[in-house]
């Protein structure tokens, strides 16, 4: 389904596995895909899994205990502005302002820039996603969603060549999570950003997503497959499911969570 | 049962030299003295000198250290030490003395020896104690002078007054101040002397003076021999009696002295000297009876002995109430002599000795010689003067005293 | 408005204990009337004078002070706290600072070496294990058991009171700080990392930040017990100080300034501690 030669390796992935401990079955093995120049990546599979290790080892965060990624041909072996991480929880420090915690990226991507110029570049990543009003709050005082933002104004403020997220959304209401995705898309669209994102969500994959890994069940877990999106990138929220080929791909996620992710480890097992 | 303490044979006891002296006026306590400098000598040995008789040694000789830290232990003792303060003695010297309140016996010999203090009151047996190494590393300490003579007593719990004969003493508990004490040396010997073994048929235990006051207050001793003001105090607040004033077993016994290291006393020879020479005068104010009531004012102070001034007052006149409804008259309670003798020195060695303190043979009249500098005392006196005061030391060095009946030294003992 | 009326109870309670307090007070050191025990003559008049209770002496306290004696005794103290009479009677205002200046200095010692020290031990689990006996041997050691030692070894008195201070309070900051370091969450040190913050910004922005009301609850600890310390290593070493005081009162046998002095400390201990609460709440960040 997916047709590699089209696209730059910009990220190569190649028989990664992952072992926490020895004498324990590895988390995953055998994964190996690539990511091109400003495409958006979703990976989906049940908890468990190892999608958090993987996204960990491409920040750098973490080691594989064999494989290797290869950024723009330089293998990754620590963390770097390049890739900038949106965290499962939002990871904001909670004792600056929604403000400080982005000036805090801005100055470590820009050590040499005025205090005035970091704010100004700050609260123009706030700006962009929806924030310009609560600059000055603590992450406390901040709803789920407007923490989230936070969180991907801050990856965004680095400008990293990657941006990896780990399920940035899983703990928001439907309605604001339909919102910050479309800002997200947008936002991605208008930068070219390349993302690597995790998901649970099959309709938030099928509206972000290029294409698609799926994850059969851990530990031991294999990429089942990688589903490139057939819907034009013009897709909106509204729209997305009158399009050609959208109830496809959606049956066949759903249907792959459901049955097939289980099968497949156990046959590859 | 009460022979000792009958006021009769308390005056008796009392009696210093009666024939040779006023009674009121002594309370050297010497048995006797024929001194052949008499005070005429004293003053053609100054004028030989070539110094006058007022002069003070800041006209004369340069001090080589002014600013002097100088510890005292707030009792009745200190009394010359403050006075020379109070009165300006040490300032007459060219010395700017910083007294400095102490907690303890043990912190006093700490502070001294560590150098944070230049001079301090000392117990008399501790240069000794110290200059042997007793209880810690010998260190040379010297008494440059002599503070005090009496001034202690043995107090018991008001529950004792039926129980006065120290034959009956058996099991009692009593507090001393610190174990080089003369405290504990009188109470030792008294004891003995009753036919009690002071480490078997009693407890001792080394308490602080605050501390003996209120432990005979709450039952935990039966008595102390401990310093004044505090065998007055414990009258005063009604828990206790005064058994037998220390005159009644020593009349004439030192019990504080003035003491320094002899690294100080070789780096600062003029100012060691100075300082005696204060300490005499201090020495000869205090023991002029007609000063006790102006000393009683200002050690009532607080920053002397902070204690009340009546009480002060009957441990510094020896008019005092005994807390068992008589008032007691006996001018020696309290007497003041600066003169370290070699004799007293001596006295301390035997008795360390004989309660186990002291094991390894010494030459007690060498040691005498050399911790207790009663020649240096007598060359300063004659330097300061004849004062209304002061006694004549007694020649040599060796006075004869009798303790609980018994003469020291012994007549054709080792020291004479 | 219910927590209105809820202090204003609690209050009310305080203050009727006050009463309750000062009535048993009252009562148990009513003065009876004043009779020698075991049968022993009152004497004359002069022996009563010279006892104290004669009718131109002052009348002296026997035991326990009354609440007027106390209020009598506390008035003269507090009247002028900063007189000056030489270095042995100094008001009780000097004394507490004095013991104030020693705790600052000995415990701003602690805290300087404690919360370095911590983040050492915090960030490092080798160092932490292999320093683990040391602390807690050293921990228990109470104030009054290191005083001969740094009497000994240390010698100027001054100087001791501050290094018991200095010791006792070095453990719960020591102890709070590798803990709170220890404990901080790794998704921030990981947003550090990806950030490759530098790592002095690392230490003050994150570190330090994020560990902050663990610290401070260890700063809080020691100085409780630097205040504890500092009235025991002032009675030992005595020459100034709150401490100095008691000693010096004691040695008066005056309880009621013994007691106004325990009030004194109790009230400054009390009011560090609600400054450090104060600090603690402006440090404590909700997550
Ligand atoms: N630091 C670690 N040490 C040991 N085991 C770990 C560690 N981190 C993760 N694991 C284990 O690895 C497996 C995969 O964890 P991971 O967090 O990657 O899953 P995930 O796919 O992200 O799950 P979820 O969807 O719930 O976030 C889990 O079984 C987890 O217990
Ligand atoms: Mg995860």
């Amino acid at each position: 389904m997916s047709n590699e030669h089209a696209v730059t390796r910009f990220i190569e992935v190649s028989q990664l596995m992952k072992r926490y401990k020895p004498g324990i079955p590895a988390v995953f093995a055998d994964v190996s895909f690539t990511i091109a120049q400003g495409e958006f990546v979703c990976v989906i599979g049940h908890s468990g899994c190892g999608k958090s290790s993987i996204l960990n080892i491409l920040a750098g965060l973490e080691k594989a205990s064999s494989g290797v990624v290869i950024m723009n041909g330089h293998e990754i072996t620590g963390p770097s502005l390049e890739r900038g991480v949106v965290f499962q929880g939002h990871a904001l420090l909670p004792w600056f302002t929604a403000l400080q915690n982005v000036e805090f990226a801005v100055r470590s991507r820009h050590p040499k820039y005025s205090r005035a110029k970091i704010k100004e570049e700050a609260e123009q990543y706030l700006n962009m996603v929806g924030l310009g009003a609560a600059l000055h709050k603590k992450p406390s005082e901040l709803s789920g969603g407007m923490r989230q933002r936070v969180g991907i104004a801050r990856a965004f403020s680095v400008e990293p060549s990657l941006l990896l997220m780990d399920e940035p959304f899983g703990a928001l209401d439907a309605l604001t999570r339909g919102l910050i995705q479309e800002e997200l898309l947008g936002v991605c669209a208008r930068t070219h950003q390349t993302v690597f994102m995790i998901t649970h969500d099959v309709d938030e994959a099928i509206f972000l997503a290029d294409r698609i890994v799926l994850m059969s069940n851990g530990p031991g877990a294999r990429i089942a497959e990688i589903v490139k999106n057939p819907l034009p990138r013009s897709r909106t929220r509204e729209t997305m499911h009158h399009e050609e080929g959208f109830y496809d791909l959606r049956n066949h996620l759903v249907d792959f969570l459901v049955r097939r992710s289980a099968l497949v480890t156990k046959s590859v097992a | 049962m009460k022979r000792f303490f009958s006021s009769k044979t308390a005056e008796s006891a009392l009696r210093c030299d009666a024939e040779t002296e006023p009674f009121t006026a002594c309370s050297c306590g010497i048995m006797h003295f024929s001194s052949g400098l008499g005070r005429r000598g004293f003053l053609g040995g100054l004028a030989a000198a070539g110094i006058s008789g007022t002069a003070h040694a800041n006209s004369v000789v340069p001090v080589e250290k002014a600013e002097l830290k100088v510890g005292f232990v707030p009792i009745s003792c200190a009394a010359p030490l403050i006075m020379a303060v109070a009165k300006g003695f040490f300032q007459e010297e060219g010395l700017n003395v910083h007294l400095q309140k102490i907690a303890g016996w043990a912190l006093v010999r700490d502070r001294l020896l560590n150098g944070e203090l230049d001079a301090s009151q000392l117990l008399a047996p501790m240069p000794i104690s110290l200059s042997l190494g007793l209880g810690s590393a010998a260190q040379p300490v010297r008494a440059i002078t002599m503070q005090n003579i009496n001034g202690q007593a043995i107090t018991l719990a008001l529950k004792h007054h039926n129980r006065r004969d120290p034959r009956d003493w058996k099991g009692m508990t009593f507090a001393i101040p610190f174990e080089y004490s003369m405290h504990n040396l009188l109470l030792r010997d008294y004891l003995a002397h009753y036919g009690l073994d002071p480490d078997h048929d009693v407890t001792l235990r080394i308490t602080s003076p605050p501390d003996m006051v209120a432990n005979l207050r709450a039952g935990n001793i039966d008595g102390f021999l401990g310093p004044d003001p505090f065998n007055q105090r414990a009258v005063y607040e009604q828990i206790g009696f005064i058994q037998t004033l220390t005159a009644q077993i020593w009349d004439g016994h030192p019990c504080c002295a003035f003491g320094m290291t002899q690294p100080f006393i070789d780096a600062y020879p003029n100012t060691y000297s100075a300082l005696q020479r204060a300490m005499i005068r201090a020495a000869a104010w205090m023991n002029a009876p007609e000063n006790r009531l102006e000393a009683a004012r200002i050690m009532a102070q607080p920053a002397y002995l902070n204690q009340p001034e009546i009480v002060i007052r009957q441990s510094l006149t020896g008019h005092y109430a005994d807390g068992l409804g008589v008032v007691q008259d006996n001018p020696h309670r309290a007497g003041y002599s600066p003169y370290p003798y070699y004799s007293m020195a001596m006295w301390i060695e035997s008795q360390l000795r004989r309660w186990g303190y002291l094991q390894r043979p010494t030459d007690a009249l060498k040691l005498a010689r050399e911790i207790y500098l009663f020649d240096d005392v007598v060359q300063q006196a004659r330097v300061v003067g004849p004062l209304s005061g002061l006694q004549d030391p007694v020649a040599g060095g060796f006075p004869e005293f009798s303790v609980l009946g018994q003469t020291f030294p012994r007549a054709g003992g080792q020291a004479l | 408005m219910n927590s209105f009326s809820e202090t204003l109870r609690a209050w009310g309670l305080t203050a009727f204990l006050c009463v309750l307090l000062l009535a048993g007070w009252y009562i148990a050191t009513f003065p009876a009337a004043s009779h020698s025990p075991y049968g022993i003559p009152d004497g004359n008049a002069e022996y009563q004078a010279l006892m104290g209770h004669g009718p131109n002496a002052a009348s002296h306290s026997e035991g326990f002070p009354t609440p007027k004696q106390f209020l009598d005794a506390a008035w003269i103290q507090l009247r002028e706290p900063f007189h000056d009479r030489g270095p042995n009677d100094r008001g009780i205002g000097w004394q507490l600072g004095a013991s104030l200046l020693r705790v600052a200095l000995g415990y701003g010692l602690a805290v300087l070496v404690a919360v370095p020290g911590g983040f050492i031990i915090g960030l490092s689990p080798l160092i932490r294990r292999a320093l683990d006996p040391f602390i807690q041997i050293l921990r228990p050691i109470s104030p009054l058991a290191w005083m001969p030692i740094a009497l000994y070894t240390i010698r100027n008195a001054e100087e001791c009171g501050i290094f018991v201070i200095f010791i006792c309070s070095l453990w719960p900051v020591l102890i709070n700080t590798a803990f709170g370091v220890a404990a901080v969450r790794r998704d921030w040190l990981n947003v550090a990392k990806t950030l490759e913050v530098v790592w002095w910004r690392q230490i003050f922005l994150v570190l330090l930040p994020a560990a902050a009301p663990t610290i401070i609850t260890g700063m809080r600890v020691g100085l409780g017990i630097a205040w504890l310390a500092i009235v025991a290593a002032e009675m030992l070493v005595g020459g100034s100080g709150i401490g100095y005081f008691v000693w010096n009162q004691w040695n008066n046998l005056s309880i009621a300034n013994v007691l106004l002095a325990v009030l004194m400390i109790g009230i400054t201990g009390m009011v560090l501690d609600l400054l450090f609460g104060f600090i603690q709440r402006r440090l404590t960040y909700v997550e």
